[in-house]
């Protein structure tokens, strides 16, 4: 694992501040909300609103947005943490070998004694490995400042790792993306313009546009559809909201070894 | 007679309708050094991307060290020292050491920290902040680290001083004195003709001649001008065997010779010579009409 182990030496100080980015994320989101939760006129608000931008938070009109689950799911389930998590995850799958062939060091650690599949595999686990990282800060933060809010009355612990591990698991699916697309055509760009694209197309599929019209099908494919199709803290876990991007990540990640394995450097 | 460290047969790559290397047939000994010299783009770069397996052949093939430069136990044997050196410019020299060193399975540190002495070189320092030759240095150290029996050098001492070239060229003849065998790329003449003993000339991806050094010298024109005591003129000269030019110029004479320089001798004895003086054989002049050649 040494090609691992000097991926995640390179990252570590970018991941801490990503890091330290969430746990002040999560800190501010349930730091305010004391001040939410006594107001019930929000549900009136949100229910004169549209469909969509009421998708677009994730508003469940089963789930009070006042409650602790409808609160977190809107403030940070929904949007930002699931974003950041894509964000990130994109940004390392790309470079890691895409960006690194571009940049020309690639190569010189290609003329080493590894195989280019030992390279792949080991960056692929290193930078997801570090998206995993990420995760669990947030998971922890989540469970240690939350409870002297009372933001995370009625729920369940398990639960929050649940949709962590689905976070994880929606991040893992843009990156694997376009680490492979990095993998296949050496390029960083690319890899991160096509990503990005299904990324924002997926969601704008499952939020917006299906609220506005009829899109039943073309939403099952949208990985955000699996992952919000239901609120997890509110109402447990949705083990295809993991399985699913995790099944085809790995079918991302095998294309793209046959790509890179094949190819020309450039 | 050993196999021959590196062997291409008809080794051609096109991208897309460039043909950059064209049935390349190839064989450089053991533990000779072997000078790769063409134009910028002549197929030198591509050659040695191949070997290391960064791109694969259309046709032919090519062998390193009885195997293929995809198999990570025949890298390990191998030192490669590319034209530029690209690398993380946060890393230091040390990081690098390091990280290829684990990949090799672990080198010989009194070796390494003797190269970064006769170098000169600052291991702590941050890449990016470091002079191009000074990342050239690091370039070497990394190829030569540990002691590989073959070193694939692309353009090694483009970016060094005098000083470092001199020391550079003595790594190498102490690698290739302990058996290491040297393929040298280079555009330039000199740096191959301090340290090759054979030469192949590459010119559109079309391999012209191989030849050791010693007879392309000896294809080489010779430049001689004669001083004379009083003017003279050149005509005495003119049919001369071997004698291509011939200038006088009131108490010089200068001649450019090809072969054997006897008969000019004889030719100059009725004058007052009292002085000859000599160029060094040029080689360069060869290498240029080889470059220049247009395909039959």
């Amino acid at each position: 694992m040494i090609v691992a182990a000097r991926l995640i030496r390179d990252r570590r100080w970018s991941t801490l501040s990503w890091a330290l980015g969430f746990v002040g994320l999560t800190l501010f989101t349930v730091a305010l909300y004391p001040s939410i939760k006594g107001q019930p006129s929000l549900e009136e608000l949100l229910a004169d609103l549209p469909d969509a931008f009421r998708s677009a938070i994730g508003y469940d009109a089963a789930v009070p947005l006042s409650s602790p689950a409808g609160y977190l799911q809107a403030r940070l389930f929904s949007t930002l943490a699931p974003l950041l998590a894509v964000v990130f995850a994109i940004g390392g799958g790309a470079r890691a070998i895409g960006g690194s062939e571009e940049a020309g060091t690639l190569e010189l650690l290609l003329a080493n004694p590894v195989t280019r599949s030992r390279v792949l595999l080991e960056r692929y686990l290193a930078t997801f490995g570090l998206l995993a990282a990420l995760l669990v800060v947030f998971a922890a933060a989540l469970l240690m400042l939350a409870p002297p809010f009372e933001a995370l009355v009625g729920v369940a612990a398990a639960d929050v790792l649940w949709a962590c591990a689905a976070v994880y698991a929606l991040g893992l699916l843009h990156g694997s993306l376009a680490f492979a697309i990095g993998a296949a055509t050496g390029r960083h760009g690319p890899a991160v313009a096509l990503a990005t694209t299904v990324a924002v197309a997926g969601y704008l599929i499952e939020t917006v546009l299906s609220a506005a019209g009829d899109l039943g099908t073309l939403r099952q494919f949208s990985p955000w559809h699996w992952y919000l199709d239901r609120n997890m803290l509110a109402e447990g876990a949705a083990p295809a909201a993991v399985l699913l991007p995790v099944a085809v990540s790995v079918a991302l990640l095998a294309a793209g070894w046959v790509a890179f394995r094949q190819r020309d450097l450039r | 007679m050993s196999e021959p460290v590196i062997k291409a047969v008809g080794l051609t790559k096109r991208f897309g309708t460039v043909e950059a290397l064209r049935e390349l047939d190839l064989e450089v000994e053991r533990g000779e050094v072997f000078g790769y010299l063409g134009p910028n783009g002549a197929g030198k770069t591509t050659t040695i991307r191949l070997l290391l397996d960064f791109i694969r052949p259309t046709s032919g093939r090519v062998e390193v060290l009885g195997g293929t430069g995809a198999d990570p136990a025949v890298r390990r044997r191998i030192g490669y020292l590319p034209a530029e050196l690209p690398v993380d410019p946060r890393w230091t020299a040390q990081d690098l050491i390091d990280f290829y060193g684990k990949l090799r399975g672990g080198v010989d540190a009194s070796w390494v920290r003797q190269l970064l002495g006769r170098f000169d070189l600052d291991p702590t320092r941050r890449v990016g902040e470091l002079s191009t030759g000074n990342r050239r240095k690091i370039g070497i150290v990394q190829a030569a680290m540990h002691r590989p029996e073959l070193l694939v050098l692309d353009e090694p001492s483009s970016g060094l001083d005098p000083l470092l070239q001199y020391e550079f060229q003595q790594l190498v003849r102490e690698l290739t004195d302990a058996g290491t065998t040297v393929i040298l790329s280079s555009h330039v003449l000199p740096e191959v003709e301090a340290l090759a003993g054979r030469v192949a000339i590459l010119r559109r991806g079309e391999l012209v001649t191989v030849a050791s050094v010693e007879a392309l010298r000896q294809q080489a024109r010779q430049r001689i001008e004669l001083r004379l005591a009083r003017p003279a003129d050149a005509t005495r000269f003119a049919g001369v065997p071997g004698v291509v030019e011939a200038q006088a110029d009131d108490r010089r004479i200068r001649l450019v010779i090809e072969g054997p320089v006897g008969p000019t001798l004889e030719a100059a004895a009725g004058l007052e010579v009292q002085r000859i003086v000599t160029h060094e054989a040029d080689l360069e002049d060869v290498f240029l009409s080889y470059y220049q050649e247009q395909p039959a």
